[in-house]
């Protein structure tokens, strides 16, 4: 099954998880992708996978003459580009000095893979399939004390029908680095399973923005494991509205006293879309905080999901944790899914959490047709209101119009059916 | 011709008859003060007059300027010239207030025949109103009654008022939750906007908000029905004997 794959790291891996014998593991890539999660496996009850393996579906060779159609959206900003899962240097920008980028070698591959073997990433598909499918995983280092003012696109393409596609991506900041980088995922019709593995050092900041806008027939199940050292600071938004299903999955893990975490997000669903933001958050010290805000808007027969757990464990005194979710349904047909968790095993901690699912605020809409705007219209000011609030609140400042034009182009989508 | 005028409004709420055979009617350049003990049906007369759903006449009708509004929808009405200041403005989190008034008045420019404002204009022309009534800049950038107190909600809505120059208003309750100082600037507001052209409805508890909008006519208004009518001394007299003894006479 994979002997197709580029890279002789893949088979040490391999060889080196033979003395796991886990059963998870490699389970979906060696069983041709036919052994999705059960639906029974609460984490996957409310996104099924089980269409998955009626598809024939084999890992992508990368093309590396394929050229590139996404162009930057920023004037100047640096680009990583990833095409077919594969990183393409001849497509990337020359970088700046204190960031590196390179592809790993077996022990520091088999770091990484050890990384999420010991998270609660461990049984995801992802986690399962693209350690052996991957060409490479590639690092980007933030070297210490390097602020990196200019903004960091990394754009994943590529993929076909019923190929795969296994981007691998380990970031790195060292102590008191920082950077804010935005990824684009814009993937042909195929199933996208990419990885990422992010390490933040003592003090270190990371402004995170990911645009899910894969193909309408795409499949994309990323996983992503973060992991906070004391006083660093984590800020990721996560726009899905690309994509037939698609499903980002974070676990963060705060080590360091005096982090940071917010994980925030919104899903702009349609037709027969199906966006799922999952996070995990994982407190094991004291005197963090982690925030999460998530805003769906659904229309057609798109389903929309937000499951968030947040774990506390009995020595994070002080921790403050807050998740908050809100849903607009547009369609009757619309179904949207909230789950939050709180499991906590300490007792001087603040965590509140709330989730709403429901149509447009009736007193909101009477009151501003009472001026005389037409019900369309006010839906629109309401709808689009509720996105520019968390975008504005969330989302560092200077790209706040980016990510509401982004958001906008979906919003029109949906709302030209529905209203 | 009256400009608003009540014939025989009946409207039911769950099934419990709410409004039984209203009827009034005011003229242009008049102000009419609806005063009434609580659960008399002030606040449905004004979401019925509004257009809001739900709030449907049984029987009867109302006319604004001779035109049937029975079959309007709130913005319709809207924009036809009635206004309704809120007894609870409503907050729109992301809704900024400039932008909110000039689609607000966009709206009824459009409906009326006249060129739309582009930004630069309106912001002029909001700015020039809103520092009349002591509305500060600072107000229109945020957030429509978002985090605003009493006084600023109820000058917020004043500001509308001025900005949509209506051919009717009805101020619910404009006085609920003011004190002495604001009541007074939003009465100013309020009577600034007085013209021989247009009329104002003032819906209220107390006779306290029309020492400062002094009415033509005062209606008592009492399960469903108004049963009395007169002039700004009729109020005088619910603040001196309270409503028992009107209704008990009724």
């Amino acid at each position: 099954m994979l002997h197709n794959i580029k890279g002789n790291y893949i088979t040490s891996v391999k060889d080196h998880v033979r003395q796991y014998n886990e059963k998870s593991f490699r389970k979906l890539a060696s069983n041709n992708f036919k052994s999705w999660p059960n639906p029974r496996e609460e984490t996957w009850r409310l996104s099924r996978l089980g269409v998955l393996s009626r598809k024939e579906i084999t890992p992508i060779i990368p093309d590396y003459k394929k050229n590139f159609s996404s162009f930057s959206k920023f004037n100047g900003s640096k680009i990583i580009r990833f095409v077919d899962g594969a990183l393409r240097e001849d497509l990337s920008s020359n970088l700046p000095p204190g960031l590196s980028l390179n592809i790993l070698g077996e022990e520091d591959s088999l770091r990484c893979f050890h990384k999420f073997k010991d998270s609660n990433l461990k049984d995801h598909p992802s986690t399962n399939v693209s350690f052996s499918c991957t060409p490479s995983i590639v690092k980007l280092t933030i070297e210490k004390d390097v602020k990196i003012r200019d903004f960091f696109e990394i754009i994943y393409e590529g993929g076909d029908d019923n190929l795969s596609v296994h981007p691998a991506l380990h970031i790195e900041l060292k102590d008191n680095s920082s950077i804010t980088i935005i990824e684009r995922f814009n993937h042909l019709s195929s199933l996208i399973m990419p990885l990422q593995l992010v390490e933040l050092k003592k003090n270190a900041s990371m402004n995170s923005l990911k645009i899910f806008n894969d193909s309408q027939q795409s499949y994309n199940l990323s996983a992503n494991c973060t992991f906070l050292s004391e006083k660093s600071n984590y800020n990721s938004f996560s726009l899905i509205k690309g994509g037939l299903f698609t499903r980002s999955e974070t676990h963060a893990y705060l080590k360091g006293k005096n982090c940071n975490l917010n994980l925030n997000g919104v899903y702009l669903s349609s037709k027969n879309q199906h966006h799922d933001l999952t996070t995990a958050i994982y407190h094991d010290v004291p005197k963090c905080t982690s925030k999460q805000i998530v805003r769906g808007v659904l229309g057609g027969e798109s389903t929309g999901v937000f499951q968030g757990k947040v774990r506390v464990a009995p020595d994070a005194q002080k921790t403050d944790g807050q998740q908050m979710s809100r849903a607009i349904l547009l369609s009757e047909n619309a179904t949207a899914n909230a789950k939050p968790e709180l499991e906590i095993y300490a007792d001087d901690v603040i965590c509140a959490h709330g989730a709403t699912v429901g149509e447009i605020d009736d007193e909101q809409l009477f009151y501003i047709k009472s001026r005389g705007v037409s019900e369309k219209k006010a839906k629109l000011i309401l709808i689009t209101a509720f996105l520019k609030d968390i975008i504005n609140d969330t989302v560092e400042e200077s790209i706040q119009n980016f990510v509401f034009e982004e958001a906008e182009q979906a919003l029109s989508e949906i709302i030209s059916k529905e209203i | 011709m009256s400009l608003l005028e009540i014939k025989n409004a009946k409207l039911n709420l769950d099934d419990k008859n709410i409004l039984k055979d209203l009827s009034f009617s005011v003229n242009r350049g008049e102000v009419h003060a609806i005063m009434g003990p609580n659960g008399s049906g002030k606040s449905t007369l004004s979401y019925m007059l509004a257009g809001r759903d739900g709030y449907e006449l049984e029987s009867g009708d109302i006319y604004l300027d001779g035109q049937s509004l029975s079959e309007m929808e709130a913005d319709e009405r809207a924009r036809s010239g009635l206004f309704l200041a809120f007894q609870y403005p409503v907050e729109l989190p992301g809704v900024g207030g400039m932008s909110f008034l000039r689609e607000a008045v966009n709206s009824r420019r459009k409906f009326l025949g006249e060129d739309e404002l582009d930004h630069l204009a309106f912001v002029k022309e909001a700015r020039k109103v809103a520092s009349k009534m002591s509305v500060k800049d600072d107000m229109l950038k945020r957030a429509v009654n978002v985090g605003f107190s009493g006084g600023e909600k109820k000058r917020f809505e004043i500001l509308q008022m001025a900005m949509l120059k209506p051919k009717v208003s009805i101020l619910d309750e404009t006085d609920s939750g003011l004190d002495v100082d604001a009541l007074k600037i939003v009465s100013d507001g309020v009577n600034a906007q007085r013209n021989d052209d247009n009329a104002i409805v003032v819906i209220t508890h107390y006779q306290r908000l029309l020492d400062y909008i002094v009415p033509d006519f005062v209606h008592i208004l009492s399960d469903g029905r108004i049963i009395k009518s007169g002039g700004p001394e009729l109020a005088l007299e619910v603040e001196k004997n309270g409503y028992a003894g009107l209704i008990n006479a009724a």
